[in-house]
């Protein structure tokens, strides 16, 4: 079988009442804290001048190279935790991808969407154009 | 199944798909379109996306899934819309392996046989991928089991350290879908079946049209006309316009005669309108009186054009580079004509420029020597 399609979300969409639990999402951030022994990564990411952290868990993906410090593109899984207020993502893919032009990047995901929602609202309301006749 | 696009829409006869050039081309199409494309009734194997005929497609994606078979891999290619599985079949070079592996490659020297194996070394690792990577793949999309997968014609690995492709990739796709695959395919109507007269009606027009504009662009050359009303010239248009139906019923003869007129009078409307969007003629001043002055005939407006941009390229302004397009325009229009068109400027700068009275300096600057 194959897994869901990961959507591209920014780090700070990543908050528990924007996001389902086993939603499968990729995103990113810089890799500042990584304990093998329990499996656990945190990619932190500045948005608006406030720092945002995604807890990763990364038994998947292991052995893997890890820098600290370095830009990594994650995809997987969201796991919301009881009374937690942040989720993790269960990584099924970690890359590095240090280096990355982070403002195009930006752009390039708002275009993406924009253009993904445009075209849900067209298809909308064609559908009900044609319910309708 | 996930809802397919366009269920309702007709699709083209399949004798007219070749002049869809989307058709022969690999289409860029995000996961989702090729996941819900509906597929032809007429030939099974090719699909539409908004009324183009698609077979062959070309995608770019994460590998989210491998799976290895005897003759092929089976990975699932993820672009964040959509995860598609891609058959990608191993080659058969690379069946027999490990055998040549250790010939004992004298140190220094060209060995042929030595960077065959590198070369073929390096193919290998570029069509062989784990999950994580990028792969790139074209090939033509099939049904089986009620699953769309494509089945690959040529795919590779993707360096992309710093995402730079992806990005372009992403960046690239929606202008695609506006210029091309949004905008529905329109058989030429000459292809189409011509006893249709509703097809003919539009056509026979324009050709119409195209003929009406042409005899009245040489009545002006010809006779040099500085300006004429609109009934100076309805005469040429008489022989264009066919007369009353020659196997028409004789019985409604005054319908047939205000038709014939009013079609002149309309066929006239939409020449002069032509004429005057190209800039060939233009309205000196807007009054019931229809008069239209030949702009390239209408030696005030030369002469007017002239002095200004005389005049003005000794200001220090416009010393260096000449006067602007639009700076002529506004100054004729202020001591000439209000109503002056861009394009009859531009025919004027343009009837100048081949007298050399006037140089152009840049595309939009000129200035007089």
């Amino acid at each position: 079988m194959l897994p869901a399609p990961a959507v591209f979300h920014f780090p700070w969409e990543l908050h528990p009442n924007a996001v389902e639990d086993g939603a499968s999402v990729r995103t990113f951030g810089r890799l500042t804290y990584y304990r093998p022994e329990e499996s656990v990564a945190i990619l932190t990411s500045q948005h608006a001048s406030v720092q945002y952290q995604v807890s990763v868990r990364t038994g998947f993906v292991e052995p893997f190279h890890s820098i600290l410090g370095a830009q990594y593109l994650v995809l997987g899984e969201i796991e919301k935790a009881e009374g937690e207020s942040a989720v993790t993502v269960r990584a099924r893919i970690l890359n590095c991808v240090d280096g990355v032009d982070l403002a195009v990047l930006h752009r390039a995901i708002t275009e993406q969407r924009n253009f993904l929602e445009r075209r849900l609202m067209e298809t909308d309301s064609q559908t009900s154009h044609t319910y309708n006749d | 199944m996930e809802v397919e696009l366009g269920g309702g829409e007709e699709e083209p006869p399949s004798l007219l798909w070749g002049l869809d050039p989307v058709f022969s081309a690999y289409s860029r199409l995000c996961v989702r379109d090729i996941l819900r494309m509906r597929e032809s009734r007429q030939v099974p194997g090719v699909y539409f996306y908004n009324s183009h005929p698609i077979f062959q497609v070309d995608v770019l994606g994460t590998v989210v899934y491998k799976r290895e078979r005897e003759d092929f891999y089976c990975y699932g290619v993820d672009d964040s819309t959509g995860v598609i599985n891609c058959l990608c079949w191993k080659n058969e070079k690379w069946r027999d392996q490990g055998g040549g592996r250790a010939r004992g490659a004298a140190p220094g020297g060209f060995h042929v046989e030595e960077q065959l194996r590198k070369l073929v070394e390096a193919q290998r690792s570029s069509s062989v991928l784990e999950i994580g990577e990028l792969l790139r793949v074209r090939g033509s999309v099939k049904t089986s089991r009620g699953q769309r997968e494509i089945r690959a014609s040529a795919f590779y690995k993707v360096n992309d350290p710093v995402m730079a492709v992806q990005i372009s990739w992403m960046l690239e796709m929606p202008e695609l879908y506006r210029k091309c695959y949004d905008k529905p395919f329109k058989p030429p109507s000459s292809e189409l079946d011509s006893s249709s007269a509703a097809a003919d009606g539009p056509q026979s027009f324009q050709s119409l049209l195209g003929r009406a504009v042409r005899a009245v662009k040489e009545f002006l050359r010809e006779r040099e006309v500085r300006r004429f009303r609109p009934y100076d010239v309805e005469y040429l248009l008489h022989p264009l316009v066919p007369r009353a139906p020659p196997q028409g019923t004789p019985a409604d003869p005054e319908n047939a005669g205000p038709s014939v007129a009013a079609q002149i009078r309309q066929l006239l409307k939409e020449t002069l309108k032509i004429l005057l969007d190209e800039g060939l003629i233009f309205r000196k001043v807007l009054s019931p009186d229809e008069v239209y002055n030949v702009t390239e005939h209408d030696k005030d407006l030369h002469m007017v054009t002239r002095d200004i941009i005389r005049e003005d390229s000794k200001r220090e302004k416009y010393a260096e580079k000449g006067c602007h397009v639009l700076h002529i325009l506004s100054s004729v229009r202020q001591n000439y004509s209000r109503c002056l068109s861009k394009e009859a400027l531009l025919v004027t700068l343009k009837f100048l420029e081949c007298n050399s009275d006037i140089i152009s300096t840049t595309e939009c600057h000129y200035t007089v020597l």
